[in-house]
């Protein structure tokens, strides 16, 4: 085995470790003058890694870590997730008083995690990356320690964070123990000989552990109030890069360490995903603070994106991809939407009744809101439609006809309340006093993440769908 | 070149349509008007090159229209002598509308939409005429209908006209249904829509029977009724005529182009169309004998009692679209369609004189507030006597004559001459409803432009003295139908001015002061250019179209041509010959004498033969009999049906009720989400014992 | 002979008091600290055993990486346990319910 090799395959999870570490000297030297300069150099770090991540690939560490094309696509959307959560968050911080270096650090770390999330090949490496990942969240949820929200919103992500790894790592050790082995390829061909009662509890553990992290239903409760009590910023991440990662990494553990056992799963996969669909929509639909509602609209997406992965196919891992990506533009664009309602005092705005009638005091504002919702909700033309498209082809190509049918009709209980929102910014009269707009990066990345979702969008989908397809087949 | 002629008023249309007011009112009107001159300007050459026999028939394909395993059909232009006819009279009559409109709407704030709406339905029209397969033809037809919706509501905001259009659209309905179910049963017998094919088909068909309901019935009778009935709706024929003298409450224009002379006789076009279809069914023949035949004398029954001018020469329409269905029920398809063409002409001539008249009168309607105008609209005149003379058939036996003494009398003979089972019944009608046809157009003639003035009591014409000129919107003119509605106690014209003879004193000769003008030219143009027509086009065109030497080669099997029953038509005796001239005679004599001598005799008969006279004036009591029996059970029934179906059932368990489970499972999960740390986590442990168990069990 | 599936029945046992710690417990959130190294303990217990009953060093090497983790995510818990208690003057778990719906 190639050390060197191995490093540099690794050499993402690197850059980002050791420039972090380096940030966190400076931001100890200098304090919270530093802040600018360590979010630019956050980005750039995210940047040289995402380039990293494309120079090489290969297993390292005798298959502890995978750097191949799924690895590479999930690495590149968590970094682009993670750079514009960073460039969104400067304003919002500088207002509430905590523009501390410590938030662009932390995305880092959870950066690492999340990396070594999409390249686990072993359970060890995926316990690792996934805590990495957690115990930088919980501080990112709590980041306004002044705010009693923030800090019951990191207590709960935390208590519930915990409860979930110890199940997934319950989990765990009952696969490793019925099967000998924690790495991946061996578990697989273990499990490919029959399978012990031990090792489905394992499975079914193991599942239940990773549902929490991609807040699918019943594992979704901390969901809305960690969204509402995180701060913005940090609620756009949480809605973004981790849900790329968790996705991925189940994903791979679904078909690179269970998939000679598809029985076990694809039901519980099918049983979530729909629950996931319409506790998500039928939620959403009483809740008065955008933020929660938000969260119950990612429960409904990962609904939709396990039908993919019930599928099972290279067809539905390619179609699980392009939803992901999809899906975190239209979730950045509305929360960089979000970020821009204020009250008069520069306050963040985030109920329901404040966005009413929104399109006379904002046009533009209004209207890439309008987009991300009609796109969220799936209606063509907008690019949210295709990916639902893709994912209901791939479940009928898999021959789960009637897993798409009820999808297909829970996603009209999901339309209801984006229209909603449509509804109160076009035809409602404002009733509170609002300020929007703040500053050229979140008005730029809202634009840039309409144009994305809009039509314009459809000009992408060769590329997309290629990559997709290619970083699917690696798992196959 | 065909493409063009049936495109360009559709592009003009959508244009108009959709710029509206944003491009005002010239460009809007230049643009249809233009659009409908230039496919006039290029129909005719293509009918002249049939007349001469240059021509042969072709078809224009245009674009897939359905592939669909054995259903498949394109779009596709059908070029032969039946739509070169049918092409001439659609573009020719509906350019002159669009130009007469200039003048007649030229006080209306909607200009763009009505010429819009008129472009609209020339171009469904033209598509209709043009169908190679039934679909297409359907289309058309339904077209027509839309755009006869939006042209007899276009004043939308008086009630009366919203719901005569709603009306037309109703009953209408009933005719498209029988349409469709012809059309969906020649699909099952034939396989197919293409017209061409299914009339190769048709005589192998001949004598089949078809189950239904465990019945047996006749295929060909069966389709060919079933057609029948959408012809019936759109023509306005005995038992689904009523939506016709309604919709005389759309722009006269409108009634001009469409309810006389073109969508009307959409049915007539497709049962000449199909002719070779109804050919293998005597018995679907001569139901449409009977049903044109009771058409013709019963709508002119009405016509003799009616006092708006428009609605007189609505039932007219009716009464003439009669003779063109027991002409076709004869089998002489032929002298259908010459009769449809020459009506064409004559009956828009009338329309548009009549609307020259009304444009005169400041919208008053009715004719026993007309009276002594021949001097006052001279070019109106001429041209409505043009028109009366042509559809009384006015000409000399041997001789020649106006437009309609070559057409309907060739109908009226051939009836005679035909064998069928019903000719004769059909030929003793056509010649009574000549009668009628006489007495009715001279009553109009003589009440409007004979006799004293009797204007002085119009409301209009009060309007008008007393300086509501500017009052231009239509809509406002309710109480034009008020007059209508509540006709003055004592009866029929003459009487009216003795009613009020304290006004009579006032201003002696009955014109209230009021001196009407004559149209300006571009309403005159189009009556010159139709009174040329309606006197010339039987003369000229009759070789062409009935005469059995020559219309064969001309019709080039386009339609089912029967020489024999064409020469059998020429060997009649020669008082039959003379029987319809006979007929319009004294019709013209009784109305002479009722109308320009004895002013008062209406009167006397209207109270003499009281019941019938009553029975007449309630349209046969048509209206009265279809509320009984269809629309009070139809309202209860959909009563029923919308309380306890819709509402109790389909509302409450479907709609209704899936939106209330959201909305009460949505507070569910709103309260399920108590924010208690232990409770979430004893919901992912329940999920987790749940998921657990499930997989064991499985 | 104490074989494998009595550490599985032990570990078995701790894990769902650990959990049962979780959700029964309504008086302070510290105790919910100790519960969660509970269920750690338990997957600690689980991983050992088989590493000794598979003859495999894995189980163990593991077992030391999630105390190290243990160890993180107690301190970490702590610290947002501090601020939660600096904001609110309580860690009843009863109070921990000001976002919900």
């Amino acid at each position: 085995m190639d050390y060197g090799q191995s490093l540099l395959i690794t050499l993402p999870e690197i850059i980002l470790s050791i420039g972090g570490l380096v940030l966190l000297l400076v931001a100890a030297w200098s304090g919270a003058k530093a802040t600018r300069a360590v979010s630019i150099s956050a980005v750039a770090l995210l940047v040289a890694a995402g380039v990293a991540t494309l120079c090489y690939t290969g297993d390292a560490f005798g298959a502890l870590y995978s750097g191949d094309q799924f690895s590479d696509f999930g690495h590149v959307l968590i970094y682009i997730a993670a750079a514009i959560s960073l460039m969104i968050a400067p304003r919002f911080f500088q207002r509430a008083g905590l523009a501390r270096a410590e938030y662009p650090i932390l995305i880092l770390y959870a950066c690492v995690g999340m990396g070594m999330m999409v390249s686990a090949t072993d359970f060890l490496t995926l316990y690792i990356g996934l805590e990495l990942n957690s115990l930088a969240a919980y501080v990112l949820a709590s980041f306004l320690r002044t705010d009693e929200r923030s800090a019951e919103a990191g207590l709960k992500y935390f208590v519930l964070g915990a409860l979930a790894s110890g199940i997934l790592l319950f989990g765990m050790s009952l696969v490793y123990g019925f099967t000998g082995s924690t790495s991946f390829v061996a578990v697989l061909g273990s499990l490919g000989g029959g399978m012990e009662t031990g090792a489905l509890f394992g499975i079914v553990f193991v599942l239940a552990g990773l549902a929490f992290k991609i807040s699918a239903v019943p594992f979704h409760m901390w969901t809305p109030d960690v969204y509402e009590g995180a701060p913005t910023p940090v609620t756009a991440f949480f809605a973004s890069a981790p849900k790329v990662a968790a996705t991925a990494l189940t994903v791979r553990v679904a078909v690179d360490a269970f998939g000679t056992q598809t029985l076990a799963w694809q039901q519980i996969i099918i049983f979530i995903a729909l629950a996931s669909i319409i506790l998500g929509g039928v939620a959403a639909i009483g809740q008065t603070n955008l933020k929660r509602l938000l969260a119950y609209s990612s429960i409904n997406n990962i609904g939709f994106l396990l039908i993919g992965l019930a599928a099972g196919t290279q067809e539905g891992i390619s179609a699980v991809l392009v939803y992901l990506s999809i899906y975190v533009a239209m979730t950045l664009g509305s929360f960089a939407c979000i970020m821009q309602l204020r009250g008069p005092d520069g306050e963040p705005r985030e109920e329901l009744s404040d966005i009413a009638g929104l399109s006379q005091t904002n046009k533009g504002l209004a209207l890439a809101m309008a987009i991300f919702m009609f796109s969220l909700a799936g209606i063509p033309p907008l690019f949210g439609f295709w990916g639902k498209v893709v994912v209901f082809d791939a479940a009928i190509g898999a021959g789960l006809l009637p897993l798409a049918v009820i999808g297909i009709a829970a996603s009209v209980i999901g339309a209801f309340y984006y229209i909603k929102i449509v509804k109160l910014m076009y035809f409602d009269e404002s009733r509170t006093v609002l300020q929007t707009g703040d500053g050229k990066a979140l008005a730029w990345i809202g634009a840039i993440m309409a144009l994305l979702v809009s039509p314009l969008g459809y000009f992408s989908i060769p590329l997309l769908g290629g990559f997709a397809n290619n970083a699917a087949s690696a798992l196959f | 070149m065909i493409q063009i002629i049936v495109f360009l008023p559709l592009l003009a249309a959508i244009v108009a349509g959709l710029a509206n007011r944003s491009i005002g009112n010239v460009p809007a009107k230049v643009l249809t008007t233009g659009a409908l001159f230039v496919s006039c300007a290029l129909s005719w050459p293509i009918f002249l090159a049939f007349m001469s026999g240059n021509e042969s028939a072709y078809v224009q394909p245009v674009m897939t229209w359905v592939r669909s395993g054995g259903f498949d059909f394109d779009w596709a232009l059908r070029v032969d002598t039946l739509t070169a006819v049918m092409l001439v009279v659609i573009t020719s009559v509906s350019a002159l509308v669009h130009l007469y409109s200039w003048g007649y709407m030229d006080e209306d704030p909607d200009q763009p939409r009505f010429f819009a709406y008129l472009s609209l339905f020339t171009f469904a029209m033209l598509m209709l005429v043009t169908a190679d397969n039934l679909v297409q033809m359907f289309f058309g037809w339904e077209g027509v209908g839309l755009a006869s919706y939006l042209l007899i509501g276009f004043w939308f905001r008086k009630p009366s006209a919203s719901a005569a259009a709603i009306k037309a659209f109703v009953v209408n309905r009933v005719g498209d249904l029988g349409f469709m179910l012809g059309i969906f049963g020649v699909f099952l017998v034939f396989g197919t829509v293409s017209i061409p094919e299914i009339l190769v088909a048709a005589p192998d068909q001949a004598g089949s029977s078809i189950g239904f309901l465990g019945l047996r019935v006749d295929t060909m009778s069966l389709l060919c009724i079933l057609l029948f009935i959408g012809a019936m709706g759109k023509s306005a024929q005995l038992g689904l005529h009523t939506w016709l003298p309604d919709a005389m409450e759309g722009p006269t224009p409108v009634s001009a182009l469409i309810h006389a002379a073109t969508m009307v006789t959409a049915g007539v076009f497709m049962v000449c169309r199909l002719s070779p279809l109804f050919e293998t069914s005597q018995f679907a023949l001569n139901f449409v004998t009977i049903v044109g035949a009771t058409t013709a004398i019963f709508a002119a029954t009405i016509g003799l009692v009616q006092t708006d001018i428009k609605r007189v020469i609505a039932y007219s329409t009716c009464s003439q679209l009669g003779y063109m269905f027991f002409a076709a029920g004869v089998g002489a398809y032929g002298a259908a369609m010459f009769h449809l063409f020459t009506h064409a002409f004559f009956k828009a001539l009338l329309f548009l004189g009549a609307g020259s008249v009304i444009h005169a009168m400041h919208h008053e309607q009715d004719m026993r507030f007309y009276g002594g105008l021949r001097k006052q609209i001279p070019v109106t005149f001429w041209g409505m006597m043009a028109g009366t003379l042509a559809i009384t058939g006015v000409g000399i036996v041997g001789l020649g004559g106006f437009a309609g003494f070559y057409s309907k009398d060739a109908i009226i003979e051939v009836a005679f001459a035909a064998d069928a089972p019903y000719a004769g019944y059909a030929w003793f009608m056509g010649v009574s409803a000549a009668l009628l046809t006489s007495f009715y157009s001279w009553r109009l003639m003589f009440l409007t432009f004979w006799g004293k003035p009797r204007w002085a009591d119009s409301e209009h014409i009060q309007h008008a003295i007393h300086g509501h000129h500017n009052d231009v919107d239509h809509a406002t003119h309710a109480h034009e139908e008020a007059a209508a509605d509540n006709p003055p106690a004592q009866e029929d014209a003459g009487s009216a001015p003795h009613a009020h003879a304290a006004d009579a004193e006032q201003l002696p000769d009955g014109t209230g002061g009021y001196h009407p003008h004559e149209s300006p030219l571009s309403m005159l143009i189009p009556l010159i250019v139709l009174s040329v027509g309606a006197v010339f086009a039987g003369f000229v065109f009759h070789n062409f179209f009935v005469e059995p030497e020559t219309a064969g080669a001309f019709w080039q099997g386009s339609l089912a041509f029967n020489e024999p029953l064409m020469h059998a038509m020429h060997e009649v005796p020669t008082w039959v010959k003379w029987s319809s001239t006979a007929a319009m005679l004294l019709g013209l004599l009784v109305a002479a004498l009722m109308y320009l001598r004895e002013t008062d005799a209406p009167r006397q008969v209207a109270e003499n033969l009281s019941p019938l006279y009553k029975f007449l004036l309630n349209k046969w009591y048509f209206d009265e009999l279809y509320t009984l029996i269809f629309v009070r059970p139809a309202f209860w029934f959909g009563r029923i049906f919308w309380k306890g179906g819709d509402k109790g059932v389909i509302d409450r368990f479907g709609p209704d009720g899936v939106a209330n489970v959201v909305r009460s499972s949505s507070g569910l999960a709103v309260r399920f989400q108590s924010g208690y740390l232990y409770s979430y986590a004893l919901v992912m442990l329940l999920g987790l014992v749940g998921l657990v168990t499930w997989v064991m069990v499985r | 002979m104490i074989g494998i599936e009595h550490y599985l029945v032990v570990s078995s046992i701790l894990f769902v008091m650990g959990v049962l710690g979780i959700f029964l417990n309504r008086k302070n959130v510290i105790i919910i600290l100790m519960a969660i190294e509970l269920i750690l303990l338990a997957v600690n217990i689980n991983l050992v055993a088989f590493s000794s009953a598979l003859q495999d060093l894995t189980g163990q090497i593991f077992a030391m990486f999630v105390l190290t983790v243990a160890a993180g995510e107690a301190a970490i818990g702590l610290a947002i346990l501090v601020i939660y208690f600096r904001g609110r003057g309580t860690i009843a778990v009863d109070d921990v319910n000001r976002m919900k719906g």
